[in-house]
């Protein structure tokens, strides 16, 4: 029976370990693509000395921002979270000026998360962007 | 029948491994919004090797489709001009951008909706041929290289596209034609890829929060048949709304008064503006400058420039703010963002200079490669946009014709390997089946393009005194009295006799009722 349990616990930590990668496909890289170009590029373009492009950090490197889950200044308080600016509380915050913010502000705070993660990794420098001539 | 333990850690597993499937399968990864969920159709749960393989799949369901792809000029590249009866289509034509797909078609066929048309022996009657994938992909991650003659690039994955297949968007159209000329707004300075997620400001109908309009609400295709040609551009119509109206199915709605009528303002002074509508094409007002989202558009090539070399042997690349303005394959390019349009005007005839026909240079110094037809007083002209695209092209002197240079590939022919025009002009000539004289030498050339995109919210269009006015944007225009812009001696003079008479007549009159007044009261 002790066997048993120890079979069935190695296999929920398999399966818990495999359920992120599922996951991880959540995401509608269009939706993310609206809010990351309307809402994010926007507040870095008016307020944070310019955009910033998907490309300069690869899948990896977005997914160590993600994890880490800061925005700002590294003692910035905790309300400046990566996912705060994803948030509902975030989106109404600015919905009188942006349009963006105030057309997505029924979507889970979770799925526009994955949303924008989803474009992140279609876009980033190591994505696999379609060629072109030049 | 009871279950032993394992048998139930079993179970439980392979339902939880079920519910993961699942969620993949049915939330997790769909891009798709369709009544129809391609995940589970068994002709798509393999995995394909090639395009065509994807292509009989999908044909063996959409058993018209490749056949009506078949007759579009998206898949002929050629279209005979009803009314001057040339052979335009981009097969036939020459630009002042890459020139001609002629003699590189492996290259340039990248943005053809076909597999494998490499040179004249590809089969046009082929329907496995047929890409169907490069305009209903809803991944974002289905690309065609250039040098692959139309074959995507071997990291795609062709089942999960195949399975997230979806209507055409505002991507898919712009994966080529927003990269016309080689790179992002290079050709037309009102499409680029700033439209593929626009602001309201950038263009009202296409805003991505708002109308979100893709290509396909106004190009509207029958049987696969996309309106909106530039080879036959309307220029003016007469037609009153139409759009949605059956009747009209098989007419092209790719324009402002499909939807908005012949008398679109609606508000403001509209019976002022509803006449200009009768001599200025919408796009006039309403487009106020070009390539507006943040990328520039290319307005000038010199090929005669191309063949510098690095240190290392290689094409010299040099940039300037991101652009591209020297490649050692190509030459000098210069660009520029929030572009006011020239203007002409326009009557939607367009003639075209073929290979054939000698280069004629014109009063400007440039050679015309597309003239466009129109005059004030024809009855069916308006006052349009365009982008005048100039550049610098090698032709051969002795002929007097511009000529097809064999640039891509990596034989000793193409220029791109050799860096040797003669060579590279002779083989793409013979390919062309014509003739040759040996000799190479560059002619200034321009072309024109009608703007139709980036459409402004009402607030933003060209203000009256832009045009009313001495060096407004119409400065250039002839043929029409604009007031403000023009004077006329005669009407001047007339003008100012008749105000005159009336400040006397009013001076006249407010002395009479004075002196009345003043005579009663004694």
């Amino acid at each position: 029976m002790k066997r048993h349990k120890s079979v069935f616990a190695v296999l929920v930590v398999i399966l818990l370990a495999v359920s992120p990668v599922v996951e991880a496909a959540k995401g509608n890289w269009k939706k993310g693509r609206i809010y990351y170009r309307m809402v994010c590029t926007d507040c870095h373009v008016n307020q944070a000395g310019g955009k910033i492009s998907p490309a300069e950090k690869t899948k990896a490197e977005w997914a160590e921002y993600f994890e880490k889950n800061i925005h700002g200044p590294q003692d910035a308080p905790a309300k400046y979270a990566a996912s705060y600016f994803v948030s509902k509380e975030y989106r109404e915050s600015i919905k009188d000026t942006n349009r963006a913010a105030a057309k997505m502000l029924k979507i889970p705070d979770e799925q526009l998360l994955e949303d924008v993660k989803a474009f992140l990794n279609h876009t980033a420098k190591d994505s696999d962007q379609p060629s072109r001539c030049e | 029948m009871k279950l032993s333990y394992i048998q139930r850690i079993a179970g439980a597993v392979l339902g939880y491994c079920s519910l993961l499937l699942l969620m993949a399968a049915f939330s997790g990864t769909s891009y798709a919004v369709s009544t129809a969920d391609h995940t589970r159709f068994k002709e798509l749960q393999q995995d394909f090797k090639s395009g065509p393989e994807v292509t009989r799949a999908c044909i063996k369901c959409h058993t018209e489709a490749a056949k009506q792809i078949h007759k579009t000029n998206h898949w002929t590249w050629e279209f005979l001009n009803p009314d001057n009866k040339q052979r335009l289509g981009k097969r036939n034509i020459l630009n002042n951008f890459c020139i001609t797909p002629q003699s590189n078609f492996a290259y340039c066929t990248a943005c053809h909706i076909g597999y494998g048309w490499k040179d004249e022996t590809f089969d046009f009657t082929s329907e496995e041929s047929v890409d169907c994938l490069v305009c209903h992909d809803s991944t974002g991650t289905y690309s065609k290289p250039p040098g692959k003659a139309g074959h995507p690039k071997d990291t795609v994955d062709l089942k999960h596209v195949a399975q997230q297949v979806d209507k055409t968007s505002r991507d898919t159209c712009g994966a080529c034609h927003f990269f016309g000329g080689g790179g992002n707004g290079v050709k037309h300075g009102d499409m680029d890829d700033s439209l593929a997620v626009p602001e309201r400001e950038l263009d009202v109908h296409m805003d991505a929060v708002g109308e979100d309009f893709t290509c396909a609400t106004c190009h509207r295709h029958v049987e696969h048949d996309v309106a909106g040609s530039r080879y036959t551009p309307e220029a003016a119509h007469s037609e009153d709304y139409h759009i949605h109206r059956k009747q009209f199915e098989e007419e092209n709605n790719a324009h402002c008064r499909a939807c908005h009528g012949n008398k679109p303002h609606k508000k403001v002074d509209k019976s002022r503006l509803n006449n200009h509508a009768k001599k200025i094409a919408c796009q006039t007002c309403h487009i106020p400058r070009i390539a507006r989202g943040g990328v520039a558009t290319r307005v000038t090539w010199d090929w005669s420039t191309a063949g510098k070399l690095d240190e290392s042997g290689n094409p010299l690349q040099q940039r300037v703010d991101g652009n591209l303005v020297y490649h050692g394959k190509r030459g000098t390019f210069t660009y520029a963002a929030n572009v006011e349009p020239e203007y002409i005007w326009f009557n939607g005839e367009v003639r075209y200079l073929l290979l054939n026909e000698k280069a004629v240079v014109n009063e400007d110094g440039y050679v015309p490669i597309n003239d466009f037809g129109g005059s004030p007083d024809d009855g069916k002209s308006r006052i349009w946009p365009v982008k005048v695209f100039r550049g610098v092209q090698p032709y051969d002197p002795v002929m007097g014709t511009l000529v097809v240079p064999h640039t891509t590939g990596l034989n000793e022919d193409a220029y791109w390997k050799n860096f040797d025009w003669e060579k590279a002009i002779t083989a793409g000539m013979l390919s062309a089946g014509q003739p040759f004289s040996g000799k190479v030498d560059f002619i200034k050339t321009q072309m024109s393009w009608p703007i139709n995109h980036m459409v402004a919210p009402a607030e933003d269009a060209v203000g009256c005194d832009e045009c009313h006015s001495k060096n407004g944007r119409l400065k250039d225009i002839e043929g029409i009295y604009i007031p403000s812009r023009d004077a006329s001696v005669r009407l001047d003079t007339a003008g100012w006799f008749i105000t005159l008479l009336t400040l006397v007549g009013v001076l006249m009159h407010g002395f009479g009722r004075i002196v009345s007044n003043l005579w009663s009261k004694r």
